[in-house]
């Protein structure tokens, strides 16, 4: 009995030893195969569900003007998307406690009501493809609607950011300031002015962090990893006062629409440094709303758009004869109303005058006497003219570097026939930019040394640092003796011209040209439009500032009339608001009549 | 292990010279007290066995208590730890909402800062208020009290703001800058009435020019620090 029962009771204690082993086996190796031969995939199929990723944005820098006014900037727009497949009706809790079920149509009209669109367009939206997991509802809301819409607690609603940029200041500075594209793949790309001149300056690389998170949706601590670092985008530091340009641009709008003209520039720059204070233009594209604006009036036609400048160009014209030694400011000369050269060529005279005029040098520049200064002008052989054109920056874009800046158009001097010849000394058969012009009257308002334009002063890095600045070193176009009688024989047009009464201002000396020139019909002859414009500098017995207008086809003013006056207000505002004190010396004496 | 103790006090300190090879030697030795020969007086070695289960049985209590001290010490901490560390990771999460709040907070009021204080908007409520621009500036040159241009009361040219274009406005400021401007009239035009002096006297005299007593010592002027 015992021998048997020990038996059984042996047997079934080894059945059940091999039972367990059995267990144990087949457990060691599900063990093995999920330990071992599948945990990446296990691991990665896990990481998958806990882990998140979620970029930081390293924003695109700021545009400022010189003093830190903040002219275009990135801010965050929000996208409403919704999966259409789960859109049911859902229960909310009202204040006072009550559960309320609100259908999909009501949720709708609810949107509807804080985005501005209709209900039927957004249950559009939400119904069109029921079995799609994606559908915008709306896109680029600002902070407000955003909070609104999510406060509605629909929860089959999902939000995303996206960075678009903003012009607080709107069409001041638009043009020199520009505008991007919309936010695609490489971020927001400049397309226009500074956005695109200093997109490198401005870009920022978008970060990336990941971090595994509970059932919660909240982070698991100590798995959260920046895999890649943000780096937000420099500040572009320009040169621009934005109150000036804001008054600048003021004063032509009014001027322009005044005497019904087509487009214009103003341009102000600072004499001791080259910078560009202001740089104006009519029309200007608001960048907040570029569809506005028709695409051929996007740019900045101070840099870009190169014109005749007629007789503010005799200012350079004086300083090469004057620096050649061939003239003085008192040489005489009797200038007829009809002049022809030795070539053939020939011009008339500004205005008419039956009796040849007996003036000095200062005398045809007060009178803008086109026989005189061609007359003058001729003591220079082209090289020697073409020389000094090209000498005073007027054949080569400016140092700015603006999109598509022009850099004027002439032809080499072996090139011209007679007629330009003639013309290039009171600026006609040639074309310069409104930048150009300006950088002309800097370099004799500043002792005959140019500097380099300057619109953008550099790119202030996240940390403070200024990189890209631009190092002033001054180029001595002509002597300091050369540029100040020129800039003398200018006072003479603000004290005798027959603009002396828009160009005035009390208290300062003024030394500034007007120009009336005919513009190009764009296949090689004159039109009967007229580009009016005024350049200048104030005070005239030491230079500050560069004023430099020009008015394009105006209808009810054909001469220079028509700019004048923008010259005389921008030029009282830019005094008044820098402080330069009123002149206390007198103007030299300059006899301009013989 | 009072003898042993009593062995140890005991043992003379070890001199300097002759005897301190001896020294070095006794302190080398496990036991020195125990040494045949020493000529050290040795405790009588009487004492109390403890029996075996009683050896036994008092470290197991000590050894099992500072085992299960110690494992719940453990546990404990690791808890409070844990639960510190998902307190923070909550603490984070709440933060980092609620810095995500205030930072949309601090766009929607730098966005709203930066178009009121666009110069089309500042134009717009200047002249809203009556304020005109004037473009002849005198100046006062402290040094020697000269003043210096021609004083020039302001004519009614303000400067409009609205022409040139900035989506940002939205009309909603525009009609407020409106209705700030027919207020700003009516207040103005009684002021006038009141005052029909008004223009005149607001602008500075220009008679001092002369300056026949120059101004003698400094200017009185603000202190600042």
């Amino acid at each position: 009995m015992t021998a048997a029962v020990s038996r059984s009771t042996r047997r079934r204690a080894a059945f059940a030893v091999a039972l367990v082993a059995a267990v144990v086996i087949v457990f060691i190796v599900r063990l093995v195969s999920i330990q071992i031969v599948q945990a990446d995939t296990l691991n990665a199929a896990s990481l998958d569900k806990l882990s998140m990723q979620n970029p930081i944005y390293g924003l695109r820098g700021d545009i400022v003007d010189n003093d830190g006014t903040v002219l275009a900037t990135t801010v965050l727009r929000y996208d409403v998307t919704a999966s259409p497949r789960s859109v049911t009706d859902f229960e909310r809790t009202g204040e006072d406690g009550k559960t309320v079920d609100v259908t999909p149509t009501q949720a709708a009209a609810e949107i509807a009501a804080i985005t501005g669109q209709t209900p039927e367009a957004v249950y559009g939206a939400l119904t069109a493809d029921p079995s799609s997991n994606f559908a915008y509802v709306t896109q680029g809301i600002d902070v407000d609607a955003f909070r609104a819409i999510r406060d509605l607690g629909i929860p089959w609603l999902y939000y995303e950011s996206n960075p678009v940029r903003t012009y607080p200041n709107g069409a001041v500075g638009g043009s020199v300031v520009g505008f991007t594209g919309a936010p695609g793949e490489n971020g927001l790309e400049g397309l226009a002015g500074v956005e695109q001149l200093d997109n490198e300056c401005l870009v920022g690389t978008d970060g990336l962090e990941t971090y595994e998170r509970g059932a919660d949706g909240v982070a698991i601590p100590g798995t959260t990893e920046t895999a890649v670092e943000a780096k937000p985008g420099g500040t572009a530091v320009l040169t621009i006062d934005s109150d000036l340009q804001f008054f600048a641009q003021q004063t032509l709008l009014d001027r322009i629409t005044e005497v019904g003209a087509e487009w214009g520039t103003v341009v102000v720059s600072e004499v001791k440094t080259g910078k560009l204070l202001a740089v104006a233009d009519y029309p200007s594209v608001d960048p907040n709303n570029v569809d506005a604006t028709a695409e051929a009036d996007r740019g900045s036609k101070a840099f870009q758009a190169p014109f005749e400048p007629g007789s503010t160009f005799k200012a350079l014209t004086a300083a090469s004869v004057l620096d050649a030694g061939l003239a003085t400011t008192q040489t005489q000369v009797v200038a007829p109303y009809i002049y022809t050269d030795a070539n053939g060529a020939s011009t008339r005279d500004s205005s008419f005058h039956a009796d040849p005029l007996n003036l000095t040098f200062a005398g045809v520049m007060q009178e803008s006497s086109n026989t005189g200064t061609a007359m003058l002008g001729e003591l220079l052989s082209s090289e020697q003219r073409y020389g000094y054109i090209e000498k005073f920056h007027m054949t080569t874009p400016s140092e700015v570097g603006f999109p598509a800046e022009s850099g004027g158009i002439l032809a080499p001097w072996d090139e011209w026939d007679d007629q330009t010849n003639l013309t290039t000394t009171f600026g006609q058969g040639v074309s310069t930019t409104a930048v150009q012009i300006a950088s002309l009257y800097q370099t004799l308002g500043n002792h005959g040394v140019r500097l380099p334009v300057q619109l953008v002063e550099g790119c202030r890095q996240a940390d403070g640092t200024m990189t890209d600045t631009v190092e002033p070193t001054g180029e001595q176009i002509v002597p300091d003796a050369v540029a100040t009688d020129v800039v003398n024989m200018l006072e003479t047009v603000v004290t005798g011209g027959y603009a002396k009464s828009s160009l005035e201002i009390p208290g300062y000396r003024v030394a500034a040209k007007t120009g009336t020139a005919q513009m190009s019909d764009g296949s090689g002859a004159y039109s009967s439009s007229y580009i009016t414009s005024v350049a200048g500098l104030a005070p005239a017995e030491d230079p500050q500032y560069v004023v430099s207008v020009s008015i394009a086809k105006p209808v009810t003013i054909d001469s220079a009339l028509a700019a004048a006056p923008v010259f005389q207000k921008i030029m009282s505002q830019v005094l008044k608001q820098n402080r330069v004190l009123p002149s206390t010396v007198p103007a030299p004496e300059m006899p301009t009549t013989f | 292990m009072t003898n042993t103790a009593g062995a140890y006090m005991a043992r003379p300190r070890p001199t300097l010279g002759a005897n301190a090879l001896q020294s070095a030697v006794s302190s080398a030795d496990p036991a020195p007290g125990l040494l045949p020969g020493h000529d050290l007086p040795v405790a009588p070695r009487i004492e109390i066995v403890p029996s075996r289960s009683q050896k036994r049985a008092r470290p197991k209590i000590a050894y099992a208590a500072v085992v299960v001290t110690g494992v719940l010490a453990i546990v404990v901490t690791q808890l409070l730890l844990s639960v510190g560390l998902s307190d923070g990771a909550y603490e984070i999460s709440s933060l980092q909402q609620q810095q995500k709040e205030l930072d949309r907070t601090n766009q929607v009021l730098s966005e709203q800062f930066d178009t009121l204080s666009s110069p089309q908007n500042l134009a717009a409520s200047a002249a809203a208020l009556g304020m005109v621009a004037n473009s002849t500036p005198v100046y006062l040159r402290l040094s020697d009290g000269a003043v210096l241009g021609s004083p020039a009361a302001a004519g009614a040219s303000a400067i409009g703001g609205s022409e040139i274009p900035n989506s940002l406005l939205s009309p909603a400021d525009a009609a407020a800058a409106a209705a700030a401007a027919s207020a700003e009239a009516a207040t103005a035009a009684a002021t006038a009435a009141a005052q029909p002096t008004s223009e005149v006297a607001s602008a500075p005299p220009a008679a001092p020019q002369s300056a026949d007593v120059p101004w003698q010592g400094a200017l009185p002027s603000p202190t600042t620090r």
